[in-house]
């Protein structure tokens, strides 16, 4: 089969090549990597077969589970007698794209292998691993990208961020579209950013704070009026999508400052996870108002985002603590409130955030110290979530975040998937609403089990 | 205001509010040169049936008749100004907060159709009388509602006095047969009256100790407590001991039920007991004892430290009532608090004017109410 165009990304596994014979990150020995090659071969021409047969299978989205499904079945075809040999199956050796995510979703989720295997790693093939920044079908703009490749490389990382990246990049796309005749651009401008999104989304699954930022974006350009000139439905557009990231995040962030910043007294303990953007604009509010409080910063692998509200907070003269998660409980006595920010929140009153707050909060719980987390409106999901199981994203293996102590060498510290061993690093986790005290958000404090009241009160604002 | 009130235009009606009230109210402006809200304020209270958050709502109506704003803008700010005035008199602002707020929000909310600045003053103040006087039907209400949920024979627990409380109880006594405890709720001990009132109209009622709480609890069929506040995270403010009996009755399995007027719910948020705005440092404060001497231990002589010990806090002296019983002194009591702030995961239900709501419905409730 044609080998498919492919850029010169470094995945997080490190640079691939077409090499047939090189040895899979997986450091397997080379013994066998000639017997595989050969068995390689054998499987390629048998899956180029069926994929000629199925016309342009997915080559992105595919969940892992879709793409590993027919490998096994070609595996088997081909050499029956390799039963247990096959989880040993090839890393990517990428002519084709397709194979090369089936192969890494394989590494991420086992599908062939031994049945103790089989049954033991097969529940997590749901989560996607970060794919690799494919080939753009069809024409995506540069700047969508560019965005894409620093999600997908974690450059920017937060909800808030990344919804204001993505409605940035959108003004920019909206800009230097052009309706193409006989067309409306209230009807094709949609057409036409369904790709662009569809990138974003390969490169790193969507956030729930994009998705209702696309929602409302898509209704404003279907709400457009069909008899303004392009260039004023452009503009107007743009206008809009400043106005949603202002009133929605700006001035949201700003209530929330003073809202949560009111419940910070003089002589405060107050504990925060990771890094959430509102959090520190709460402290660093408070701090300037001149209430004196001092702020343990609790963090944890693989991200260490802690590290850098450790640094903001501590340049603006604020007395802090550093711990990793492990830490909490030798602390928690000495916390007098609790601040987390969220991803999103549920109709049940559930916050699904960065992986470890659930800890604090029922350690906070447990120790009778109020959890405030502090939530733009926008955030809200009608979604009810019940665990941190169904929906979840999972880091990229490898050190991508550089979180090991520069003393160290690197690889001897980092830990890689090979034949008894799968990593999973999910980044998100929920905290049940009967730890949280209570959520601060632009339209009042709510207790958790009435974020439902969320969309009558925003109907009373909007 | 209940919902309905701010929905509908203003009724035209006349309002005929008891002619005491009207009375008390303008006395008090006419005794001073200016208007003086706080007086108003104490005047209006003298009443028994009367609330702080009703009169509260009555001052502040006062307030307008007497004022000379021009503008709405001016208007607001004026009952701002009448609401601080209030607060500043009262170590226990909650209930008298919820009250002015509610007030100030049906101003602010109040559809503006009058073509005279005048007469929408007018028809605001004829409001604000109107609600008073309805609101003193509410305790009525929520008697009725309470009558399902007592059954004969049920024997209730309660705490301290509740005009909301006697209500509920002396209507289910027409028709069924109670008995009640209720407690001490020391320093102000106003469980005796409650105690008193009951006995007098045949209801059968003791008295128990606030330590005895516990003790009593799995006598009790349910618990019925007032409250001065019901917060927006729908927890209870009370006179302190609710929480206490609260979280027994929780480990006793037993229900909690807590009446509260829908002038009561308010927009506060504690998150603690500590965040209440009632609290402040010399609440549950140590005494500043001067550094003991390093030599001497201290000499054990039984329960009272001797009198004549110089430099010692004077909170350690004890006045002797009794041979038996001692009491604490009147700054030992200045550093415990007034009220409690009760959970909402310990309270089974809130009956209301508006309703029989669940803790989490009080939020949902505030949030339409007040919301934009």
């Amino acid at each position: 089969m044609a080998p498919a165009p492919s850029l010169p990304i470094h995945p997080p596994n490190g640079p691939v090549n077409g090499d047939a014979s090189k040895q899979p990150p997986q450091g397997r020995s080379s013994q066998k990597s000639m017997t595989k090659a050969e068995r390689r071969e054998l499987q390629e021409k048998q899956r180029a077969a069926k994929a000629a047969a199925k016309a342009g299978g997915p080559v992105n989205g595919a969940p892992s589970k879709q793409a590993a499904k027919p490998t096994p079945q070609a595996t088997a075809a081909a050499t029956p007698k390799r039963p247990t040999k096959s989880n040993e199956a090839p890393a990517p050796t990428a002519s084709a794209l397709r194979t090369q995510t089936a192969a890494r979703a394989r590494a991420a989720s086992v599908s062939v292998p031994t049945p103790a295997n089989a049954r033991g790693l097969r529940i997590f093939s749901h989560f996607g691993l970060p794919k690799p920044v494919s080939v753009a079908k069809g024409d995506i703009h540069p700047t969508i990208l560019r965005l894409a490749l620093q999600f997908s490389e974690f450059k920017i990382t937060g909800a808030n961020a990344r919804c204001i990246a993505t409605l940035s990049a959108f003004k920019t796309v909206i800009q230097d579209y052009a309706t193409p005749p006989n067309n409306t651009l209230s009807r094709h401008l949609m057409t036409y950013l369904s790709p662009q999104i569809s990138h974003l989304v390969a490169a790193r699954p969507m956030s729930v704070t994009m998705g209702n930022a696309i929602r409302q974006l898509k209704l404003e350009i279907s709400g457009s009026d069909i008899d303004l000139p392009e260039q004023d439905a452009k503009d107007a557009l743009c206008q809009k999508i400043d106005n949603y990231i202002r009133d929605r995040i700006i001035i949201a962030d700003q209530v929330i400052e003073e809202t949560a910043g009111n419940k910070i007294k003089d002589g405060d303990v107050i504990l925060t996870y990771a890094r959430s953007s509102v959090v520190q604009k709460v402290l660093l509010g408070a701090h300037a108002e001149g209430r004196q409080f001092s702020v343990i910063v609790v963090d944890s692998r693989p991200m260490l985002e802690g590290k850098r509200l450790l640094s903001v907070l501590a340049s603006a003269g604020i007395q802090c603590t550093y711990i990793l998660l492990p830490a909490l409980g030798a602390i928690i006595t000495e916390v007098t409130l609790v601040l987390v920010g969220a991803h999103s929140i549920h109709s049940n009153g559930a916050v699904y955030s960065r992986a470890g707050t659930a800890l604090v909060a029922m350690m906070a719980k447990l120790h009778s110290v109020p959890v405030v987390v502090c939530c733009e409106t926008y955030k809200y999901s009608e979604t009810v979530q019940l665990d941190s199981f169904t929906k979840n994203e999972l880091a990229p293996q490898g050190d991508l975040f550089s979180s090991f102590p520069s003393v160290k060498a690197r690889d001897s510290l980092t830990l890689e998937n090979d034949e008894h061993l799968e990593i999973l690093n999910p980044l998100y986790d929920l905290t049940p609403p009967n730890c949280i005290t209570a959520v601060v958000t632009e339209v009042g404090v709510i207790p958790p089990n009435s974020i439902g009241s969320i969309p009558v009160a925003l109907g009373r604002l909007l | 205001m209940c919902i309905e009130c701010l929905k509908l235009p203003p009724l035209h009606r006349h309002c005929d509010l008891p002619a005491k009230i009207v009375i008390m109210a303008s006395e008090a402006s006419s005794s001073k040169g200016e208007f003086d809200i706080y007086q108003t304020y104490r005047k209006i209270l003298d009443d028994e049936e009367m609330s702080p958050p009703l009169a509260a709502i009555l001052s502040l109506s006062q307030l307008m008749v007497e004022s000379n704003a021009g503008t709405m803008f001016e208007l607001v700010k004026e009952l701002h100004d009448g609401a601080e005035e209030l607060k500043r008199h009262t170590t226990n602002p909650i209930s008298l907060n919820a009250g002015c707020e509610l007030f100030i929000a049906f101003v602010t909310l109040f559809p503006h159709e009058s073509d005279s600045f005048a007469e929408l003053k007018t028809e605001l103040v004829k409001q604000g009388q109107k609600y008073a006087k309805e609101a003193i039907s509410y305790r009525n209400k929520i008697a009725e509602l309470m009558l399902d949920f007592i059954k004969d024979d049920s024997v209730i627990l309660t705490h301290s006095y509740s005009r909301v409380v006697m209500r509920a109880l002396l209507h289910a006594h027409k028709t069924k047969r109670i008995s009640v405890y209720v407690t001490e709720a020391r320093p102000r001990g106003l469980g005796v009256k409650t105690h008193e009132v009951l006995t007098a109209v045949g209801i059968p009622c003791t008295v128990v100790l606030d330590s005895a709480v516990a003790y009593v609890m799995d006598k009790v069929d349910f618990v019925l407590v007032g409250s001065e506040a019901v917060v927006e995270s729908g927890g209870l403010i009370n006179a302190v001991g609710s929480n206490q009996m609260a979280i027994i009755a929780k480990a006793a399995h037993k229900p909690f039920y807590a009446l509260a007027e829908s002038y009561k719910f308010h927009r506060l948020f504690p998150l603690s007991q500590y965040d209440l705005p009632t609290h402040n440092p010399s609440i549950l404060s140590f005494p500043s004892l001067p550094p003991r001497p390093f030599v001497t231990p201290p000499t054990t002589s039984g329960v009272s430290p001797p009198i004549a010990k110089s430099g010692i806090d004077e909170s350690l002296n004890v006045t002797p009532t009794s041979s038996s019983e001692r009491s604490m002194s009147a700054e030992m009591t200045a550093k415990n608090p007034d009220v409690d702030y009760t959970r909402p995961d310990l309270i089974s239900l809130v009956f209301s004017d508006v309703g029989i709501l669940t803790p989490e419905a009080i939020s949902q409730y505030l949030v339409a109410m007040f919301a934009g």
